[in-house]
């Protein structure tokens, strides 16, 4: 069994409720902090803990959190950023669902630290349910002295607001949430001014993941250093993993980020396997964005070395042989699956998300959809893979916001490592459309070149 | 016109005072929610007209928020709205034959509704369930896991809902 | 306002000074020429435009004296402001022209190209774009996008089909008017400018969003159809206007009045008034005044970039006219090889022939010099 910190309790019965939620040792970390430690104290703590941001790009937290300017008589904001909108992801969700005292208990101790009288969750508008529970267990908290005014006679006042999304997966970009929290169109801004200096109102705001500000309970309970300890590398603590695809045990799991990809694939404590006996053809290891590996780069990397569960791991190899820990969306494909097809459901996805902003995401997201699908189709040309590759490569790097690389990537990939399967969309049309192209030659071990 | 009742136009002072004074407009989204369940699932002009008046802000203003966000329906739906996810992780658990299932048994395509007003089918793109799926969100619920057998059950209980609460 | 710093920057090997706050956009319309990045969407009059076309990117070789690293991506030149001691690469840069060359292929996959019929042809910024930045021949071969028509009132045209989405008439609706009727509705690539409800644009400075539109988007519907760009000579006028400032260009044919705009810049900007405020028209000005008579006649209007529109209309320098040689001027007078004849500097292609002397097309024999 790994460390857990986030999801020990979470399946204790009745621990959506604050007293079971106490009972079980919660707000300890709230009461440590506030009634012991100082508002650096908090933040050199979450430094040392090597937290990394948990919503997909990895981003130091607490450097995210020295960065917030602190001009005098302006109020600053925390804005917990629960849009989790990245296909293959609803870690945050499960978080929420099952334990939500240990996100709000992170909100307290988070907003204490940064000064944010008023803080607000932004859920995605779909997790209308979960809306429910939150506030919940805010009233409870509320009722307790850990919120309102003058928490736990520190004379800190701060406040917990859930505000919900309406359907948008771009309000998972920071400045895109800031723009949607403040009643607008979805569309991030252009930077700089960066929400540390210019948020939510024009006011200084640090945007985090409900996964990362969950995890400040932990940090705080345990110190940074010895959540730093947990690990490996710059992979410090432990991370949620949402598995879903063709696995026989679907769900969220808390690792510690030693564990290899391999052990989490096929033990039983994780995915247990490839459903109903099939082999693993491909994976993509941290949502929709991150790049699609096949069977064998994905256990191994390019250098035959075992590859793990841990944000280095993952990114062995850059984007010619690796890929990334993303947002912990592990999607896993089995022989039976068709590349092709994915990528395209991926590009429509994308291509409905954009905001329509910036011409190359707007115009490029839309044309990579017209011709997976025409390839899907059986209808396409070996010159429309190449095609593809190009407007991949144009939009990357050229957008607003991530979100054209985000596009970019998995098409980028696809083509890169299963480029025979596109191929064979087009040469082989009619058989395209009565079966998938298989296994293939996907799985077979990589030739290590000998040093 | 329709307005706000009693209990709505609580629920609606509540949403705006989260926000500081003059930053009424951020609670926009919310009160769109709000407006939408109160007034038969739908937005009409006329509601956001009316939105955009308790707010202080100019109606374009709403229009631009409302047709950005997908949860927001500008035009009548159907009583019971089945969103079927249908992006990469539900795919490859057969999303597509649980859409396609649905289209037959209730003779409608996705985007249309029944005759009797009673279903929408709306085909939709990644909820965060993909470890549950195929899914779809029926209301404010998920329903996940889906079967034949679940869709015939779900359309079951809709139509016993709705013969209820006539 | 305090005094700026000055910040020393170096686009495409020339260095000017600029104050520190100045966009990378405007310090290389400071130099000028083809060192000044196009741009579709920002509008220097326009507060909060810019950042979305992406047809200013550029590349920053070195961030600032103070920390001299690139910046991983290209960058808005028009949202990005200089650093002390930054180098910036535009047309030096072959990401850059690749980059740009693409931007312009992404405007064009559904843009209808219906230049033929469209009244904005021969000023048309996306026009100027293609041929100067763009690559011949698409790879698109979907169905374009379409729109359902939307009319707007009786002075303003809207083509949906041929909107870039530069957010430039929102801009101004949202600065100009007193309240804005129209925005951008939907999102992603179906995006589109409207009012929802079927309202008229009727605010009294509401017709600047047609000299704002850089594409046939928003037209002038009292002049449509009417006559083409070219074949009209712009005149700048003024009268006394109880609106505006009734600084404005009459496109004349003869003596009748085609149609009004405000005075444009170089850039294809209003003009500035000697106060610093933009000179934007009113809908009267625009509108209505189309007799010769209503107007107090300046002169000829020079249009130096819409090379189309300056052809053939004034003798002499008028309509002809050359940009400053900033280039030499900020060379202190030195004569950058750029602007030198080719044969003076190079050895290449010398020819005994002069090309345009020949009665056949040149052939590639035409090229060797005779010392070959």
């Amino acid at each position: 069994m790994g460390v857990k910190l986030l999801l020990e309790k979470a399946h204790v019965q009745g621990i959506r409720s604050y007293e079971v939620y106490r009972r079980e040792g919660g707000y300890r970390g709230a009461e440590k902090a506030i009634k012991t430690m100082s508002t650096d104290d908090i933040v050199e703590e979450v430094k040392k803990s090597g937290l990394r941001g948990r919503g997909g790009a990895g981003f130091p937290a607490g450097m995210k959190w020295s960065f917030v300017a602190k001009p005098e008589g302006v109020p600053r904001h925390l804005v917990c950023n629960a849009d989790e909108s990245e296909p293959g992801t609803f870690k945050d969700r499960y978080l929420m669902e099952n334990i939500p005292h240990l996100l709000i208990e992170g909100l307290i101790i988070s907003s204490f630290a940064l000064g944010s009288n008023a803080t607000y969750i932004y859920i995605r508008g779909e997790y209308a349910w979960i809306v429910d529970i939150l506030e919940q267990a805010i009233g409870e908290a509320r009722a307790n002295g850990f919120l309102g005014k003058n928490i736990l006679g520190s004379g800190f006042d701060c406040e917990i607001y859930v505000q919900r999304g309406a359907g948008a997966y771009i309000c998972g970009e920071e400045t895109a949430l800031i723009e949607s929290l403040e009643g607008k169109r979805g569309n991030p801004r252009i930077k700089p001014p960066f929400p540390a200096i210019q948020g939510v109102w024009m006011r200084p705001t640090v945007v985090n993941n409900v996964e990362t500000l969950a995890s400040v309970v932990p940090i705080i309970n345990m110190g940074g250093d010895e959540y730093a300890k947990i690990g490996v590398g710059k992979s410090t603590g432990t991370k949620l993993i949402s598995a879903c695809g063709n696995i026989s045990k679907p769900g969220v799991y808390e690792i510690d980020m030693t564990i290899s990809v391999e052990e989490f694939i096929y033990s039983d404590e994780y995915c247990g396997g490839i459903a109903n006996g099939k082999r693993l053809k491909a994976c993509i290891p941290g949502g929709s964005s991150v790049p699609v590996l096949p069977a064998n780069l994905l256990l191994k990397t390019a250098k035959g070395e075992t590859r793990y569960m841990n944000y280095e791991s993952l990114s062995d190899g850059g984007f010619v042989t690796g890929t990334m820990m993303g947002s912990g969306g592990f999607i896993v494909l089995d022989e039976d699956q068709c590349i092709v097809k994915n990528t395209y459901t991926f590009a429509r996805f994308y291509r409905h998300e954009s905001c329509g902003q910036c011409s190359p995401c707007r115009e490029g997201t839309g044309w990579m959809e017209k011709l997976l699908l025409r390839l899907e189709k059986g209808q396409g040309k070996i010159s429309d893979i190449d095609l593809l590759w190009d407007i991949q490569r144009k939009i990357e790097g050229n957008t607003i916001c991530p979100l054209g690389d985000a596009a970019a990537w998995p098409v980028a990939a696809a083509i890169r490592h299963f480029r025979d399967e596109f191929e064979w969309h087009v040469t082989h049309p009619e058989e395209a459309q009565k079966r998938n192209f298989g296994l293939a030659h996907y799985a077979d071990p990589i030739h290590v070149p000998a040093v | 016109m329709a307005k706000f009742n009693e209990t709505q136009l609580t629920e609606f002072k509540r949403l705006v005072a989260r926000y500081p004074e003059g930053k009424q407009k951020s609670a926009l989204l919310p009160v769109l929610h709000l407006a939408q369940d109160s007034f038969g699932g739908w937005l009409s002009s006329d509601t956001m007209d009316y939105v955009a008046g308790l707010l202080l802000i100019a109606p374009i203003e709403v229009y631009e928020v409302a047709t950005f966000y997908s949860m927001y329906n500008l035009k009548p739906v159907g009583k019971y709205m089945f969103e079927v996810c249908q992006t990469g992780p539900c795919m490859l658990r057969g999303s597509d034959d649980i859409v396609a299932y649905i289209g037959t048994t209730l003779g409608i395509k996705p985007g249309e509704t029944t005759a009797d007003g009673l279903f929408t089918l709306k085909t939709v793109e990644c909820l965060g369930a993909c470890g549950y799926a195929p899914m779809m969100q029926l209301g404010k619920q998920y329903r996940e896991h889906l079967t034949k057998e679940k869709v015939d059950a779900i359309i079951e209980e809709c139509r016993k809902n709705a013969v209820a609460n006539n | 306002m305090s005094e700026q710093p000055l910040f020393k920057v170096t686009i495409d090997n020339i260095t000017i000074e600029v104050p520190a706050g100045t966009t990378v956009l405007n310090a290389a319309r400071k130099i000028g020429g083809d060192v000044a990045p196009p741009a579709m969407c920002y509008y220097s009059k326009l507060q909060g435009s810019g950042g979305k076309c992406r047809t200013c990117l550029v590349e920053v070789s070195k961030g600032s004296d103070k920390d001299p690293r690139p910046m991983p991506k290209l960058v808005a030149s028009c949202r990005t402001n200089v650093m002390d001691g930054m180098e910036v690469k535009n047309i030096t840069s072959t990401k850059v022209i690749d980059t740009r060359a693409s931007i312009v292929e992404f405007l064009l996959i559904n843009h209808p190209l219906d230049c033929p019929v469209c009244d904005q042809a021969g000023e048309c910024h996306l026009q100027d774009l293609s041929y100067e930045h763009g690559k011949e021949g698409t790879r698109y071969e979907f169905q374009r996008r379409t729109f359902k028509k939307q009319a707007i009132g009786p002075y303003i045209q809207l083509h949906m089909t041929r909107c870039i989405l530069c957010y430039r008439c929102v801009f101004v609706a949202d600065q100009l008017t007193n309240k804005r009727e129209h925005g951008i509705l939907d999102r992603g690539d179906h995006s589109e400018i409207a009012t929802f409800i079927e309202k008229s644009l009727e605010n009294d400075f509401i017709g600047n969003v047609i000299d704002v539109c850089p594409v046939g988007a928003l037209t002038d519907k009292t002049f449509r159809f009417k006559n083409r760009v070219w074949f009209l000579k712009p005149l700048d006028a003024h009268r006394d206007c109880p609106t505006c400032s009734g600084k404005v260009t009459l496109w004349n044919r003869g003596d009748e009045v085609f149609r009004v705009t405000a005075r444009k810049d170089e850039w294809g900007e209003v003009e500035s008034l000697a106060d610093g405020k933009p000179a934007w028209i009113c809908n009267s000005c625009r509108f209505e005044k189309k007799k010769t008579s209503d107007w107090v006649i300046e002169g000829p209007r020079i249009i130096s970039r819409q090379s189309v529109i300056s052809q053939g209309h004034y003798a002499g320098k008028i309509g002809t006219h050359t940009p400053a040689e900033t280039f030499s001027a900020v060379h202190g007078g030195r004569q950058p090889k750029l602007l030198m004849d080719i044969h003076a500097v190079s050895e290449v292609n010398q020819t005994d022939i002069e090309l345009s002397l020949l009665e056949r097309p040149a052939h590639s024999t035409d090229f060797h010099s005779e010392k070959d």
